[in-house]
């Protein structure tokens, strides 16, 4: 064991191309800061600069998508297979919208862009490390990079007390978080003896240590329960999203929680996989997934119930972005209860996709939310909305299209997103997880109150106040002519996307045996 | 004429389509709100006519016994179809959805006047998606159609609705929507069992399902069939509305504008009734006859509450809503009686309830239009002013009431002989209830002459009370106009009936046969049970 661990570390298996995606990232990240500390306040270079790392990552990585094989690099540390893919894809889309739909709001509130972007394209290093990482180390410093990054860009807007309390709660709850997962690990690492997953996933079958094992996994729910807002870890969301400057807020909401779903994903369904006539992997598979599944359900009623009494739009969006998380969680245990490696992988697809659906319209939503928000988000209330229907026809519809995207209706993006997850956990045919997807039926009927309460408030209501068109800059309509597009797109012609997804086979890459 | 076969269907629900795209484009290019009421009685009435072409004697069956089949595959991911075709059953709905059409949006000519643009595109839209629906042969197509149609009607209720529009928008929206997600899981479940069963892979296609019942590759165990069974109709039963799900709509016709209300009596209402038909008896013939008992007590409680509650109410769309409940009631009574007489009855009813029911709430709209009020103490003595108008609204009331040569009366009576002679509640039972049942249901035949009388007395007969009323104008050439096609269907379906029936029956008889003689896979244990239970009861 030691000598071949001495021998990986004297011949590293350094294979840039691998992590060819991720490097280009963080470079654009250092040009974005250097350039701003020669040339500093101009927004729009920076901008473009990031623009052009993602894209240029993005097409790396669609060349990547070879639908070969799964591989690995540097030693078994970087996974190469279609949930890092399309989880990766997920990150660098959302991170381009936010870019796009930060433009407003860096403009309005005097923000220092370059850092602004610098940051967010370190968030998005991270995540792609953290949907990357097949080892628990990599996805730790993953989560790491990115949540660092995140707590920043929550408290950009010094002067607000409300984003220097979301920034603060985020980085208090963030860390205690980040304390449960990294013991967690140090626990997991304890009963295997390793922190690379394939290996983990291998010493799974050995019964002596399934009780530490499943301590382990507890404090690892518990960490990246905080990371994906489940209940009832999700305390902090309502705060933090509200405070947090309205197109960050967009980005937590899609980003980082599809990274946490990737890395969650990762470690269970491929790192705690069960065994075929092994009980004590029976014993940890029944486990993790029972409680998931609990926890799916309350964290759909939570999200789901509590976003009705809601008045601001921000906060309304931030408990239906719970309420969301609990329907990923279905595909989740979906893709856990799979029962051959090709179902698993469309289940994982399905997730990926979901999270894609769901970084479409919530993009859209803040894109919106964000241009009628003025100053200090000061216009983010119900009452705020009232009767600009058809004072800003564009705007108000396409904010409903989007609502509607969330609601599940048929013929847009949510709608595929919630078929694709219920179907992996309608096949594995458990009493818990078939009440688990009627329960998130039920919660889908509920959000249809506060969904399209926003259209009411939208269309049904007269406006009292005057009303003001707000100003609609290139980039902000490029991004919403995006959203609708993609929304409508994977509504109606999601096919090609979802296998793309599911392609490239998945599973814990296993090194060749020495 | 191939390229119409195949693609007839598409075409109608795409026409609708166009005309949206178009109704906007006039709209952002000229800026001539008047003239958009033009192009949409234009799409409506081109839509109407081609959809006339399903009476084509050229049209052949497709593979699966359907008229204007057309199946391609859409997202094989899924593993869903865009299978569309018609049969006898649904036909009729869709030339009733056509027809109805032009009507509406002629009885908007005056009444709308504020977002037009909008209002004409949700209107269009909304036909589209209620095609759809009759059309589709793919459970998640159908599914797809059956939600998108909420979506106009939600927005053709909030913004040009009455006073209380956002209380009856929402509930509208959310009854409904809550209904059809649960048959959503149930779809997703049927899927499974047909791709563990048959090991061919899953499927959403109605017809494939259907046949694998029948050869028996297919068999639904009985506890998961009746989760299923019980998942779909209640989507359905909401969407009728049966008793006791009903509350949404006497809010939705009374507050939604008159355009709405009449689509919403004449076709929305049918999708209801026809998932039933196609979806629950063609999908669980075993539960259909199992649970028929309940649907029938349901009908029957709907029947004579729906009639009680309209004979006490103040508003006259009220009242006709309430009627409806009452109508709806029958549909299903007819439906579960599970002969083909009452099946036939149930059909031929939802078209003149369409009929009926759509004219009654456009003179409804006339008179609110002219006095917006719909109280019925607002009125008396309307016979004076309005002759013309008052005759007309005597002849619908009385094809709603059932009077013969209307009709009201065909379906009404074919329901009754249907359940007569229904054997259904047999099977539970040795007591006659099928003859209890018909009874109780026809005093629901008298009580809507009361209510219905009732109300044109008040409101037509008499002095004039109030001074508003004398100088009220009668018909306008339009109004007039529009109401001609709609008497002169009352008319000559009660007189005539043959053409409709004989269209229908092939098809009723497929789905009555498939219920009560080769149900899926467990025929035998249905049959041996009435026995059993019966002597418990003794």
């Amino acid at each position: 064991m030691s000598t071949l661990f001495l021998t990986d570390l004297l011949t590293p298996e350094a294979s840039v191309s691998i992590i060819m995606p991720e490097l280009v990232v963080a470079l654009a990240g250092v040009i974005v800061m250097l350039y701003d500390s020669f040339f500093p306040k101009q927004r729009a270079v920076s901008g473009a600069i990031s623009l052009i790392g993602l894209t240029v990552s993005a097409v790396i990585l669609a060349t990547m998508w070879g639908g070969g094989s799964p591989t690995s690099g540097w030693n078994g540390m970087i996974a190469h297979d279609n949930l890092r893919l399309s989880f990766s894809f997920v990150f660098l889309f959302v991170s381009a919208m936010t870019v796009l739909i930060s433009t407003v709001w860096v403009d309005r509130e005097n923000v220092p862009a370059g850092e602004y972007h610098a940051l967010l394209l370190f968030a998005t290093f991270g995540m792609m490390m953290m949907s990357a990482g097949n080892d628990l180390v990599v996805i730790f410093l993953g989560l790491e990079t990115l949540s660092i990054a995140t707590y920043v860009m929550a408290g950009l807007r010094r002067g607000d007390l409300k984003s220097n309390e979301s920034a603060m709660k985020y980085f208090i709850l963030g860390s205690f978080a980040s304390a449960f997962l990294l013991y967690g690990m140090a626990l997991i690492y304890g009963s295997t003896g390793s922190t690379n997953l394939t290996q983990i996933a291998d010493k799974v079958a050995n019964p002596n240590f399934p009780a530490l094992l499943l301590i382990g996994g507890a404090m690892l729910i518990v960490g990246f329960g905080f990371k994906i807002a489940m209940a009832p870890f999700h305390v902090w969301t309502p705060d933090v999203y509200e405070g947090a400057p309205t197109p960050v807020t967009g980005f937590m909401a899609a980003g980082p929680k599809a990274a946490a779903f990737a890395s969650f994903i990762r470690i269970f369904v491929l790192g705690l996989p069960l065994i075929a006539g092994v009980q004590s992997s029976v014993y940890l598979h029944d486990a993790w997934i029972s409680a998931l599944a609990v926890m799916a359900i309350i964290t759909i009623l939570v999200g789901n119930v509590a976003a009705i009494m809601q008045t601001n739009v921000k906060r309304m969006l931030a408990y239906s972005s719970i309420a969301h998380a609990g329907y990923a969680l279905v595909g989740f245990i979906g893709a856990g209860m799979a029962k051959t490696a090709a179902a698993r992988d469309e289940a994982i697809a399905s997730v990926a996709f979901y999270m894609l659906t769901y970084a479409v319209t919530n993009m859209g939503a803040f894109a919106i939310v964000a241009l009628l928000a003025e100053k200090n988000d000061r216009r983010a209330e119900f009452e705020d909305y009232n009767g600009i229907g058809f004072k800003s026809p564009v705007l108000a519809f396409s904010l409903s299209l989007f609502m509607l995207s969330l609601l599940g209706l048929p013929l847009t993006a949510g709608f595929m997103g919630k078929i694709l997850v219920f179907r992996p956990a309608l096949e594995a045919a458990n009493p818990l997880v078939t009440g688990l997807v009627i329960v998130a039926v039920i919660g889908s009927a509920i959000s249809a109150y506060y969904y399209l309460r926003l259209i009411v408030v939208m269309f049904f209501r007269e406006r009292t106040s005057e009303w003001r068109q707000p100003k609609m800059p290139l980039a902000m309509s490029t991004a919403l002519v995006i959203a609708i597009l993609g929304v409508l797109y994977f509504g109606i012609f999601a096919d090609r996307v979802i296998e793309k997804f599911a392609q490239s086979p998945s599973g814990v890459v296993v090194k060749a045996e020495k | 004429m191939d390229f119409l076969n195949e693609n007839l269907l598409t075409i109608l629900i795409l026409l609708p389509v166009i005309g949206a795209v178009l109704t906007l484009a006039h709209q952002m290019f000229w800026k001539q709100e008047g003239q958009l009421k033009w192009l949409t009685l234009g799409f409506t009435t081109l839509n109407f006519v081609v959809s006339l072409a399903l009476f084509s004697k050229s049209a052949v069956a497709g593979p699966s016994g359907y008229f204007f089949e057309k199946n391609v595959p859409w997202i094989k991911a899924i593993g869903t179809n865009y299978h569309i075709g018609v049969d006898g059953l649904s036909f009729w709905l869709v030339i009733l959805t056509t027809f109805i059409m032009p009507i509406a949006v002629l009885s908007t000519w005056h009444a709308v006047d504020k977002k037009r643009t909008a209002f004409y595109i949700f209107l269009l839209l909304l036909e589209s998606a209620m095609i759809g629906v009759f059309v589709s042969l793919d459970l998640l197509v159908f599914y797809l159609f059956f939600e998108a149609s909420l979506v106009p009607m939600f927005f053709l209720i909030g913004i040009w609705g009455g006073d209380n529009r956002i209380y009856a928008a929402v509930k509208f929206f959310i009854f409904t929507a809550f209904g059809s997600l649960l048959m959503l899981v149930a779809i997703i479940a049927l899927f499974f069992l047909y791709a563990d069963q048959t090991g061919l892979g899953g499927s959403f296609d109605l017809i494939a399902i259907m046949n694998a019942m029948k050869v028996g590759t297919l068999v639904i165990p009985p506890q998961t069939g009746t989760l299923l069974f019980l998942a779909f109709a209640l989507a359905f039963a909401i969407k009728v509305p049966l008793f006791p799900f009903h509350t949404w709509l006497p809010d939705a016709h009374t507050e939604a504008p008159t355009a709405g209300s009449v689509i919403l009596a004449a076709v929305l209402l049918k999708m209801g009734t026809y998932g039933l038909m196609r979806f629950n008896f063609g999908l669980f013939p075993d539960q259909s006859k199992e649970w028929a008992w309940l649907f029938i007590a349901l009908a029957i409680v709907g029947i004579i509450y729906g009639a009680l509650v309209a004979m006490v109410q103040p508003d006259v769309k009220r009242l006709v809503a309430y009627s409806s409940v009452a109508h709806m009631g029958f549909v299903i009574l007819g439906m579960f009686s599970f002969t083909e007489q009452g099946m036939q009855g149930a059909l031929y009813t939802m078209l003149s309830h369409g009929v009926t029911t759509g004219a009654l709430f456009l003179l409804v709209g006339f008179i609110y239009e002219r006095r917006h009020t719909r109280e019925i103490t607002a009125f008396g003595g309307l016979s004076s002013p309005m002759p013309i108008y008052a005759t007309i609204f005597v002849i619908t009331t009385m094809a709603s009431i059932g009077l013969p040569f209307l009709n009201g009366f065909v379906g009404e009576f074919l329901i009754m002989v249907g359940m007569f002679q229904s054997q259904v509640l047999a099977i539970t039972t040795s007591v006659n209830w099928n003859i209890i049942a018909t009874m109780f249901a026809g005093t629901g035949v008298i009580f809507a002459a009361v209510y219905l009388l009732w109300m044109v007395q008040r409101v037509f007969f008499g002095k004039v009370t109030v001074d508003k009323n004398k100088g009220l104008a009668d018909l306008s050439w339009r109004e007039i106009g529009l109401m001609i096609p709609l008497l002169f269907l009352m008319v000559y379906m009660g007189v005539f009936p043959k053409p409709f029936l004989a269209r229908s029956e092939s098809a009723i008889k497929a789905i009555q046969e498939r219920v009560m003689h080769q149900a899926g896979g467990t025929v035998d244990h249905a049959e041996a049970k009435p026995p059993v239970s019966g002597d418990e009861h003794k």
